[in-house]
């Protein structure tokens, strides 16, 4: 393909996401909205893991922990201090960038899969607090989140709006916030790793030493990256707390953690659109499963002791973390890269189907 | 200005092990310095040290005023020591041009705001540093090859890829730990000429780790010998031809020297 | 002061388990430098086939089969995953344990379900009287068994020939393959001994006290890993010495719980990390864990 050409494709693919991203929530029914929604959170918080894990290689189980100071803190801002609700937004981001700072004794000196069990006490100290910390927290029942509020635009069913004959109630509305908090998070990351820190990131991953022989202050990217990383994880929290409109202890546990970091492996390890995909793939997986259980052989429907969606949602991503890292070690994101490659290369000999096969590159 | 560099009384311990026994050699500004001996003879060491990665247990590294003992990588590479590896320390996946500019963080500025911003400082940045980038590699003879990724480069590429990465930091003394270790005759000529025209056009101190003899005698100014961790020898290459001493800690090692 | 004694021994009892599995874990990580998360879920097969197997079997041979389970699935975990994955670095290698882990975990409670299963033991509740202390038998067990089993295998790892292929294969892999050992069995034979290790803690971490084998037995066995990484990734010394204080902490926090009521409930579970974090402060490679040297 020649360089033009391949501009005009990749202009039309996006233009094609663009414009399915933006007609969507006047299609899809409010069900397939919310699953849009928490993957595009979920996307977002996956972007930050990305950066620390798969960029920089530096392992965390705590990525939920995150997730939790940036939906509370947003709630207790709005709700208990009174700030305007963008207000709370930003600042919940930065104190859960704040959050990564302090841990930074540790994120700065550990390295790989040692910060991964070190994050643990992130976890597990960040469920103490929020099951006992009940004025801040609610305790076990959570907080109910205020809707966002921007410029007198209210992120809620109520007052309600009619755009081109479709009720605009909460979802849709958080929809277009959603694409536009993406879309941002994911371009800031992209220039983060294009930029002068992804070079330092990258080799501090491939090789630690030699970044710091040439000039890489390494505990110190390391320390800043997991707060930036952290601030990612704060950003999903806000924008999960605004979906699901109740902030809850449970969902911020260990297993979530363990989703963000299946997401950047099946999606392809240190890249924004590695992360999206794989966020997109492990929101949009148990949700497809329970939508169509009666539909599909061994799962059950839930509750009635066969294999419920949720788990079978779980044990296929699993085992897709573990055969993607065998047989594929590049994520979805590299199979793509490679098919890329390779259909070419098929329509070509479809062309030439009488002459010889043209000499393979390996 | 290129200072001098004081090695004075390193020694260095492993958990009883002495790996470097109150070495001493100083390497006079612009002029290239070899460390040789045989294996074990703790030059891998001796760079570990200057370069900041291994703590000393005693004595000092000066550089003009800055002690290197105390500092830690990042801050030696600060102030203008740049190395290569034995074992290439490159990024596979990245591609040449974006290892080489690695090479030039310690000549930059943009952080994390300003490059996920894409600041006009930023991209005004990588746009002057990504041009001085491309001299050096036409210098070394990369730049055909800027946008590959490194590991799929030929080994010989990959060892001149690593001198270009440490020529990016526009340093002023050049640790270069076995440069032409594993290539061919052909390639350790052109290695060979191409230290020598670094030194030539750029003037900077080169200290050198090799076990290639020839090359040693034609291009270094003067030569340190090590053996078990101690300095057994230090003067001119003519004068350590013909050290008693150096010859006779070279006999039990004869396959590694002519090799 | 009676109190005291009491959690103590108590925290040395369970604190002595948690070195097990920190015990198991260090070995793989001494083997392959593999930070292995399905530690959880290997203690749960474990735990889980002796409750399933104890009615038809009776409790010994449901006990041998659930040790030679765990060390099975712990072989078949290396066998045909860790060994086939050629990442280059450990920590994917990491991230492939946990893809495994949620795998096992998750099968393994769909099938525990919400019940509590007992383990069938010998022991019941019968509470031994030491003067003024009462302590549960089992606990005495668990204590007898594991320093049992810790020296055992400590001596084993000095003395015999598997021990020393395992430490040299630690200090340099490379060079241990060209004097004649052979890597995959040492590794291999490292997660089998984990598995097996972390099936007798399984056993003794579902006894009495404890209600028996459920859902929350995977965050008990959690508590390992704070174990393994404040005494020293690398230092069987250090698992021993980290299981301890894990134990020690969480009875000492839990029992004192009404005197630390400003901490919040359930103190006892979230203390062993934070432990975790002060320790790594001060020494980020753990109490015995030595400062890697860099080779280059």
């Amino acid at each position: 393909m020649s360089r033009r050409s391949r501009w005009i494709t990749l202009g039309a693919v996006w233009g094609a996401v663009v414009v399915a991203a933006v007609v969507a929530p006047f299609y899809l029914e409010g069900f397939w909205l919310q699953t849009g929604l928490f993957a595009m959170s979920a996307a977002v918080g996956a972007i930050g893991i990305n950066l620390l894990t798969g960029a920089t290689g530096q392992l965390s189980l705590g990525h939920a922990f995150f997730l939790a100071v940036g939906a509370y803190a947003y709630v207790y801002l709005s709700t208990d201090v009174g700030l305007p609700t963008p207000l709370a937004a930003v600042v919940a981001v930065l104190l859960a960038g704040a959050a990564g700072g302090a841990f930074s004794p540790i994120a700065g000196r550990l390295k790989g899969a040692y910060l991964g069990i070190a994050t643990l006490a992130l976890i597990f100290g960040g469920q103490h607090v929020l099951f006992n910390a009940e004025p801040l927290t609610g305790g076990y029942n959570g907080r109910a989140v205020p809707p966002m509020e921007l410029f007198g635009f209210v992120f809620a069913d109520s007052p309600g709006l009619v755009l081109l004959n479709v009720p605009f109630g909460a979802l849709e509305r958080l929809w277009f916030l959603g694409l536009v908090v993406l879309a941002g998070a994911a371009a800031f990351a992209r220039g983060v790793l294009r930029g002068r820190p992804g070079l330092a990131m990258n080799t501090i991953r491939d090789h630690e030493i030699a970044a710091g022989v040439m000039g890489v202050p390494v505990a110190r990217y390391r320390a800043g990256v997991f707060v930036l990383s952290s601030m990612y994880g704060g950003l999903a929290g806000v924008l999960v707390a605004l979906v699901f409109q109740r902030a809850v202890p449970d969902y911020f546990g260990f297993l979530l953690s363990l989703d963000y970091l299946a997401m950047i492996v099946i999606g392809g390890l240190g890249s924004v659109a590695g992360a999206v995909i794989g966020a997109v793939f492990v929101s949009l997986l148990p949700q497809l499963l329970t939508r169509y259980s009666d539909a599909l052989p061994l799962v059950a429907e839930p509750g009635s002791g066969g294999v419920s969606p949720a788990e079978a949602a779980r044990i296929l991503y699993g085992a897709a973390v573990v055969t993607l890292v065998l047989f594929l070690p590049g994520g979805l994101l590299g199979l793509a890269t490679r098919l890329r490659r390779v259909i070419p290369r098929i329509k070509e000999l479809r062309w030439l189907n009488s002459a010889p096969a043209p000499a393979s590159r390996r | 200005m290129i200072p001098e560099l004081v090695v004075s009384d390193v020694t260095v311990r492993f958990a009883g092990l002495v790996a470097l026994d109150s070495v001493s050699f100083t390497v006079r500004p612009g002029s290239t310095h070899a460390l040789i001996g045989p294996n074990g003879a703790g030059k891998s060491t001796c760079f570990n040290v200057l370069s900041g990665v291994y703590r000393a247990t005693s004595g000092s590294v000066r550089f003009g005023d800055a002690e290197l003992t105390a500092s830690r990588p990042h801050q030696v590479a600060a102030l203008g020591v740049a190395r290569t590896f034995q074992n290439i320390a490159l990024s596979p996946r990245l591609t040449v041009r974006d290892n080489l500019m690695l090479g030039r963080h310690r000549l930059t500025r943009s952080g994390f705001v300003s490059a996920g911003l894409r600041l006009p400082s930023a991209r005004r940045e990588a746009a002057r540093h990504g041009a001085r980038v491309e001299e050096i590699a036409e210098f070394v003879g990369v730049a055909g090859v800027l946008p590959t990724p490194v590991g799929l480069l030929p080994y010989g590429t990959q060892k001149r890829v690593e001198l270009a990465r440490a020529l990016c930091m526009e340093p002023r003394l050049l640790l270069l730990d076995e440069p032409v270790a594993g290539m061919n005759g052909e390639e350790r000529r052109e290695m060979a000429e191409l230290i020598v025209s670094v030194r030539e056009s750029l003037g900077i101190s080169i200290l050198l780790v090799e076990h290639d003899m020839g090359m040693v005698m034609r291009i270094a100014d003067s030569v340190t010998v090590l053996d078990f961790g101690r300095r057994i020898a230090d003067g001119v290459p003519d004068e350590i031809q013909r050290d008693p001493e150096v010859i006779r800690a070279y006999l039990g090692d004869i396959e590694e020297s002519a090799s | 002061m009676t109190t005291f004694l009491e959690l103590l021994v108590n925290g040395i009892s369970v604190g002595a388990v948690y070195a097990l599995i920190a015990l198991g874990f260090v070995v793989i990580f001494k083997a392959t430098e593999v930070v292995n998360f399905t530690h959880a879920s290997l203690l749960l097969a474990g735990g889980f086939l002796v409750a399933k197997l104890h009615p038809a079997l009776g409790f010994w041979l449901a006990l041998a089969a659930g040790v030679a389970g765990a060390a099975l699935v712990g072989a078949l975990i290396e066998f045909l995953i860790i060994r086939r994955a050629r990442v280059g670095s450990h920590g994917v290698l990491a991230i492939v344990t946990i893809g495994v882990d949620i795998l096992l975990t998750t099968e393994l409670t769909r099938e525990i379900g919400t019940d509590v299963l007992a383990l069938g033991d010998p022991w019941r509740d019968q509470v031994l009287h030491l003067g003024p202390i009462m302590i549960a038998e089992t606990r005495v067990v668990a204590l007898g068994v594991a320093a049992a089993l810790i020296t055992a295998f400590l001596l084993a790892f000095k003395f015999t020939g598997w021990g020393v292929a395992m430490r040299a294969t630690a200090e340099d892999a490379e060079t241990a393959a060209l004097m004649g050992v052979r890597l995959g069995r040492v590794s291999l034979s490292a997660w089998a001994v984990a598995g097996a290790l972390a099936a007798i803690a399984a056993l003794f971490l579902c006894v009495f006290p404890t209600p028996g084998l459920d859902r929350s037995t995977t965050a008990a066995a959690m508590k390992a890993f704070p174990a393994a990484i404040l005494g020293g990734l690398d230092s069987t010394t250090g698992a021993l010495a980290g299981g301890l204080i894990v134990g020690v902490t969480e009875a000492l926090m839990s029992g004192y719980q009404s005197q630390l009521a400003f901490l919040g409930r359930g103190i006892g579970d979230a203390a062993p990390f934070l432990v975790m974090i002060a320790i790594l402060l001060f020494r980020p490679a753990g109490i015995f864990g030595t400062k890697e040297l860099a080779r280059v």
